[in-house]
């Protein structure tokens, strides 16, 4: 068995197009990842900035100070126009004649001592938006405005006295989890469609030389005809397709965590970088653990199909479609409503896709983990052992 | 030495299989699901002697070989080497047996060397024993030029001596070739050739499948035809041209092959 492993291991590092994707795959697609998600969001945030939104206020004259501070904000434009009411604004935004629209209502006097409701109508899609957040901004300052007014009339003009009528108390939170949790929530649903994918891709292709390569060859007969066992050469070649998924899985984990490390030192601009450097080594080994039986696993797999294939061409026929199959598990884990529980720990892949996310929010829980690397190794053994069956049957070995 | 009796091997159809069969042809070796390949194949061959297996395409040569190779295990019937059953000792079988076909490869990114050496290893033999065998293969084999040259760049005839050095370095008592020299030039023929005579002076008997029949009369002491899984024809070189009715090997080889299928 080892004899087959060392040979096998030989053979794959001199062969330059599966190195390409056991090593340089992992290495580089996390900078690359970075550099594109960094670049497009530096892109949208500037876009964002300049953009001048045509704003429609409805009931100006009853906030005048605020109508003139939404005139002369850089980022609004006031559209004369004459919409009646809410339903003329949001038509109007249909239209794209208009991008956001204020309603005030008319009672909104300081004088009146009564709280108002201002509607504010746009479009919230997606994408980066400071639309609200301008808006909130100025109505922020109109209203401490009226505020000091009202305290003012009131006989208050203390300014610690108006902040403790107006919040008596106040919380502060001191945390830095909680931008991690936060970031770990949306990198964690995007690591797991990287991170198992390409451990079944470091598989996918020694396992193709190794199976149906020898095949073609024509080398599995004669190897067949050595005195090793068949159960023993299919468990070289078991280690060796692991080796290679394992090799990919730690470079790729390796090559997040450096390039985390040189964001974090040169580029030192989005909190993100600053959450996630939070992650310590141990979870990076931690994540590791996870996907060593998902290798295990995708391995026997992958070498059941290979050695069943006839050829190159055929093999990775059968592979197509699994790599597109990988994805569903990964896709139930982002469904919402979907967390790690005791039960869903269970569930193969997804499971490992769960704890990625847990592991980066910094959320985990020692006992899950242990349950999804129990139940994943028991599964990797099952495969195995099917595997192993499969490769001492003849209807698979000559077809 | 090698005694063959009553081998039978069958396999299940496939749909793909059963495509490429069509009504018209009625096979009698078609059974429901399954054809059988071999349906009763015997032959033997003494020390020092050659067999020569003939037969028509989809004979069943290649599976009777596959099964003295003990890479198929036969349904039923008996296969001995040396005194040893085949079908009941595979593994030991295995150390007796040295197998090469027309469409044996090599591991393209190893060199020749580390080829021959590796199922040198994967036959349990190693250090100075290893090194010897090796050697003195190479030096016979006149390889010494191209062993560490990976094999992916190896002409077709430095590729078949090292199949051949690959074949026999665990010293088989027996050794079987499937078609050797099919899609081969006439140069790494001859390297084939010598080979097979150059074991028959050792004593060794060798058991090859073949369409070329001259090679039959350069070579072979015995021959052995088989036609749908049928032993048609087994013994000597001399017989079969008396069976044939002719002195020509290929006059003599239709001869058999037409009264078989009369009967
Ligand atoms: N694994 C298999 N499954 C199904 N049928 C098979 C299998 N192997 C061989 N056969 C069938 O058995 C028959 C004999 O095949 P075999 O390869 O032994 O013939 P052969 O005498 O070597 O022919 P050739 O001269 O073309 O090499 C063929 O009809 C072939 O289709
Ligand atoms: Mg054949």
């Amino acid at each position: 068995m080892f004899e087959v492993f060392l040979k096998e291991i030989k053979e794959l590092l001199r062969d330059r197009k599966t190195l390409m994707f056991i090593v340089a795959l992992p290495l580089l697609i996390f900078p690359v990842i970075f550099a594109v998600v960094g670049y497009m969001m530096a892109m949208a945030n500037l876009e964002a900035e300049q953009e001048v939104h045509k704003v429609y206020i409805i009931g100006a004259e009853a906030a005048p100070e605020f109508t003139e501070s939404v005139k002369y904000h850089k980022n609004f434009e006031l559209v004369t126009a004459n919409y009646a009411n809410k339903n003329d604004i949001i038509q109007a935004i249909q239209n794209e004649e208009l991008d956001v629209g204020i309603v005030i209502e008319a009672k909104a006097q300081p004088e009146s001592r009564e709280q108002t409701t201002w509607q504010v109508i746009y479009n919230d899609s997606a994408r980066i938006n400071y639309l609200f957040i301008y808006i909130e901004e100025l109505k922020e300052q109109y209203q401490s405005k009226v505020q000091t007014l009202s305290f003012n009339a009131l006989g208050v003009t203390k300014e610690s006295e108006m902040e403790f009528l107006i919040s008596p108390i106040k919380l502060e939170k001191v945390d830095t989890a909680d931008a991690r949790e936060s970031w770990g929530e949306k990198i964690g649903v995007l690591l797991p469609y990287l991170l198992i994918p390409i451990v079944l891709t470091g598989a996918v292709y020694p396992a193709i030389d190794l199976g149906a390569g020898e095949k073609e060859r024509g080398t599995l007969e004669t190897l067949l005809l050595t005195p090793i066992s068949r159960t023993n050469i299919v468990l070289g070649k078991f280690l060796t397709v692991l080796s290679a998924s394992l090799a990919t899985a730690s470079l790729s984990i390796l090559s997040m965590g450096l390039w985390l490390f040189v964001a974090r030192t040169f580029v030192n601009v989005s909190e993100f970088t600053v959450a996630l450097s939070h992650i310590t080594f141990v979870e990076l080994l931690a994540m590791l653990s996870l996907l060593i039986p998902l290798a295990a696993m995708f391995s026997s797999i992958v070498l059941s199909i290979s050695i069943y294939a006839r050829t190159f061409k055929e093999a990775q026929n059968y592979m197509g479609p699994l790599s597109m199959l990988v994805f569903i598990p990964v896709m139930i884990s982002v469904m919402p409503n979907m967390e790690l529980t005791y039960k869903t720990a269970f569930i193969p892949v997804t499971n490992v896709a769960l704890a990625i996310k847990e592991l980066l929010k910094g959320t985990s829980e020692i006992g899950i983990l242990a349950v999804i690397v129990g139940s994943s190794i028991l599964l990797a053994v099952g495969l195995l052992a099917f595997c192993v069956r499969w490769f001492n049957q003849e209807k698979v070995l000559f077809r | 030495m090698i005694s063959v009796n009553g081998l039978k091997k069958k396999f299940k159809l496939t749909k793909d299989h059963k495509k490429g069969i069509t009504e018209a042809q009625q096979d009698p070796r078609e059974e429901k699901d399954y054809f059988h390949s071999v349906r009763d194949v015997h032959f033997h061959c003494e020390q020092g002697e050659v067999l020569g297996l003939l037969g028509p395409n989809g004979a069943g040569k290649t599976t009777t070989l596959r099964m003295l190779s003990t890479a198929l295990k036969p349904d039923e019937g008996s296969i001995e080497v040396g005194g040893v059953d085949l079908v009941k000792k595979p593994l030991a079988g295995r150390k007796a047996i040295g197998f090469l076909s027309g469409s044996t490869g090599l591991y393209g990114r190893l060199t020749a060397k580390e080829n021959v050496e590796y199922f040198a290893k994967l036959h349990g033999m190693k250090g100075a024993e290893l090194k010897q065998r090796c050697d003195e293969l190479f030096t016979l084999l006149d390889m010494h030029s191209f062993l560490d040259k990976r094999a992916d760049n190896l002409s077709t005839g430095m590729k078949q001596k090292t199949n051949i050095a690959r074949a026999v370095v665990h010293r088989p008592k027996v050794v079987i070739l499937d078609e050797p020299t099919t899609g081969l030039d006439i140069m790494t023929t001859q390297t084939v050739i010598n080979f097979i005579k150059g074991l028959k002076e050792q004593g060794t008997p060798v058991v090859f499948s073949t369409h070329h029949l001259d090679e039959v009369a350069l070579l072979c002491d015995r021959v052995t035809v088989i036609d749908q899984g049928l032993t048609c024809f087994d013994g000597t070189l001399a017989a079969f041209k008396e069976q044939g009715h002719s002195e020509e090997l290929n006059q003599a080889f239709m001869n058999i092959l037409e009264g078989h299928r009369h009967v």
